[in-house]
């Protein structure tokens, strides 16, 4: 029971990773005011170039220019949506339309259909004294850096958002970016602020799977990852810490998923295994069900800012 | 009359695509410096991979390695064919395939291969082979199915192969097209041998199975890989899971994951390209000090992770396309349904290439069980159900 238990943290942790980095990318973006539909495109275009430039530099350096291109990405989201106030969705659907097939043609290009060669992939931690011994602790050990980082980043971003006058700035933006010129702060520095540092962590995401999880970047990358990010901000009603336990939540219903499976066979003659591959898309759909109809969207949200409207 | 020169010149357009042009002109090159007086024309030999695609280390590539290398005598190397060397051949030619007589060589055909992005593909792909003049036309994979047969009824001057499944009528009945050869694989007895060899080599007691999608051909994997190890070491546990899919590679390893963490040792599986992941899992356990073997499948996957790889479960794909391309090229190519088990060399084990405790007894025993197969004395079961019967489940 014990070992079902580890493991099924161990997954949890390990698959966690990229996703909550996602979703608090994307957190951070509509905060401000600016939907972000193309989180799958930049954590993809992260990814690719984290495995490319990890071919050719330390895996680290690999992982920044990973956050680089994912922030480059959301830098054309923000020229159109923030400058040109165009649609911000379909601005997004592009950004993911031309990640998917922009990395299948660089990818086949350089290195044929299936993927990069291998990497040298971030190293991984395991516990000191003897801890990586002890059950259930065991669970902690053997993970990157980046799943510490992601379990410690959205309580950093939380103390941001409410407790520093940046923070307030930001949301302000989200919801009354009018009542934010009035105080003579730019609201167009402020979103632009906001969408790259969400496309720079929606890039460490896509980073996070092709240095961490795998050891190359492989042809369907993300594979829908960047969605199940915004369902878990929607869920998580916009905050980053709630981003962060929906985040959790999906990833440890992939792993009961998984792990069911293979602990008690017998389920699979009384329910169906499309039934179980569906399992975590079933969960989410009915915890958005009971969730309610009362919406935490940030009110600014989706609508272009202009300094004659009112 | 009008419409169909229309539609001639439209396939011819469709015929001149980039990717078929670049597949050939550089191959018909090297033939001619390779063997500077063929006295005929090569023969046209078309292959269209499935999803999976050049490069998966597995079943699509055992199936290039018997076209390409084994019977047109080409490499591939950056954007096109470079002739083999006689070394080159021989290097991929394991045990008894050595031995084979009439030995492999490479005989007088042309390769022209297309790729498949989508399972839309393969229809277009096939009838391309047809428009650019191919005399034979390999589908690679049971994905092919439909596609084989509508393309081969269109064009019955044509020699179609088509691999693991055969050709299915609308209610799913197998029927005999007369210019199509298929082939299937008794994969339950490759995997029976191999889980033999599981069940000798676990320390835990645990092993583990990860396939693919859930068909049949995958859970015939399963039922063998249970019966070898219940052959052997009838104590044992074997955890099952499948992964949905044979393209994921991130789910791959989160499935091996947890068949490592809850004990497993040695893990097979079938899952085609998801099998890089259950691949990638194990190398990472053994980094972290766990002693944990995997094995391969379709292709010797050894040089994957040559210390983790205790075996593969090898299917003679490469074996199937070349001896279809040599039929065709000495002209005794006809339709035919083949079913390919141990006896005929269809199914094979890898060399093991690791050490363990009791290699050279497991081995004979391996041996000996591989004769009691081939005898008919040991009836592998094809699927998990006909195990349930035989014994607790796990």
């Amino acid at each position: 029971m014990l070992e079902v238990l580890e493991a099924l943290l161990s997954s949890t942790l390990e698959y966690s990773t990229a996703l909550v980095f996602a979703a608090l990318g994307a957190v951070l973006s509509e905060r401000a005011g600016v939907v972000n539909v193309g989180v799958e495109g930049m954590m993809r275009t992260g990814a690719f170039c984290a495995a490319v430039a990890a071919l050719s530099m330390p895996t680290p350096l690999g992982v920044l220019m990973g956050m680089i291109a994912g922030a480059a990405m959301a830098a054309v989201h923000g020229y159109l949506c923030i400058r040109w106030r165009s649609d911000q969705v379909v601005s997004g659907m592009a950004l993911n339309l031309v990640a998917l097939a922009g990395g299948t043609y660089l990818l086949e290009s350089l290195y044929g259909p299936n993927g990069t060669p291998p990497i040298t992939q971030l190293s991984r931690w395991h516990l000191p004294f003897g801890l990586a011994e002890v059950p259930l602790l065991r669970a902690f050990s053997g993970h990157s850096v980046l799943t510490w980082l992601a379990l410690a980043l959205p309580f950093a971003f939380h103390w941001v958002l409410y407790r520093s006058p940046l923070g307030l700035r930001l949301r302000a933006v989200g919801e009354k970016p009018h009542a934010v010129a009035t105080l003579g702060l730019s609201v167009q520095n402020l979103r632009w602020l906001a969408v790259l540092g969400g496309g720079a962590l929606a890039g460490l995401g896509g980073a996070a799977l092709s240095t961490a999880v795998l050891d190359r970047f492989e042809q369907h990358t993300p594979a829908g990852l960047g969605f199940m990010a915004m369902a878990a901000m929607v869920f998580g009603r916009w905050t980053p810490r709630g981003a962060f336990l929906a985040a959790l939540f999906f990833a440890a219903g992939n792993a009961l998923r998984i792990g069911l499976a293979s602990s008690l066979p017998e389920i699979k003659d009384v329910v169906p295994q499309g039934f179980l591959l569906a399992l975590p898309y079933l969960l989410t759909l009915l915890l958005l069900a009971i969730q309610g109809q009362r919406t935490h969207a940030p009110a600014a949200l989706g609508v272009p800012y202009e300094q004659e409207s009112r | 009359m009008f419409g169909l020169l229309l539609v001639a010149a439209c396939k011819k357009q469709e015929a001149a695509k980039p990717e078929a042009a670049t597949a050939e002109a550089p191959a018909a090159k090297n033939s001619e410096a390779a063997a500077p007086a063929p006295k005929e024309k090569p023969l046209k030999v078309g292959l269209v991979t499935d999803v999976g695609g050049r490069g998966d280390q597995s079943f699509n590539d055992s199936a290039l390695r018997g076209l390409e290398l084994w019977a047109a005598g080409k490499k591939m190397e950056g954007d096109g064919y470079q002739p083999a060397s006689a070394e080159d051949i021989k290097a991929t030619l394991q045990m008894d395939l050595l031995e084979r007589d009439p030995p492999i060589s490479p005989v007088n055909i042309t390769p022209i291969v297309l790729q498949s992005k989508v399972p839309q593909d393969y229809q277009p792909n096939l009838q391309m082979l047809a428009d650019e003049g191919a005399a034979l036309a390999i589908g690679v994979g049971f994905m092919l199915e439909n596609a084989v047969e509508e393309v081969a009824k269109q064009n019955p001057d044509i020699k179609f192969l088509l691999i693991d499944s055969p050709v299915l009528s609308g209610d799913n009945k197998p029927y005999a097209l007369p210019n199509v050869r298929t082939a299937v694989f008794r994969e339950e007895e490759g995997s029976f041998l191999v889980g033999a060899l599981a069940g000798l080599a676990t320390k835990s007691g645990k092993v583990g199975y990860v396939g693919g999608m859930e068909i049949a051909l995958v859970k015939r994997g399963e039922a063998g890989f249970r019966a070898g190890v219940a052959a052997t070491n009838p104590k044992a546990t074997v955890l099952v899971n499948y992964t949905g899919s044979f393209d994921n590679v991130a789910m791959g390893k989160q499935v091996a994951q947890d068949l490592v963490a809850k004990g497993s040792d040695v893990i097979y599986h079938v899952a085609g390209s998801d099998g890089l992941g259950v691949i990638q899992a194990v190398k990472e356990a053994r980094n972290s000090g766990k002693q944990v073997f995997v094995i391969g499948v379709d292709s010797d996957q050894s040089h994957l992770a040559p210390e983790a790889v205790l075996s593969s479960m090898i299917k003679r794909v490469d074996l199937t396309v070349y001896e279809a391309a040599r039929d065709l090229a000495q002209g005794n190519f006809k339709g035919e349904d083949l079913i390919l088990g141990l006896k005929e060399g269809g199914v094979a084990y890898a060399p093991v290439r690791v050490d363990f405790p009791g290699k050279e007894e497991a081995l004979q025993k391996v041996e000996e069980l591989r004769k009691k197969v081939i005898s008919g004395e040991i009836k592998v079961p094809t699927h998990p159900d006909q195990l349930v019967a035989a014994q607790p489940s796990p």
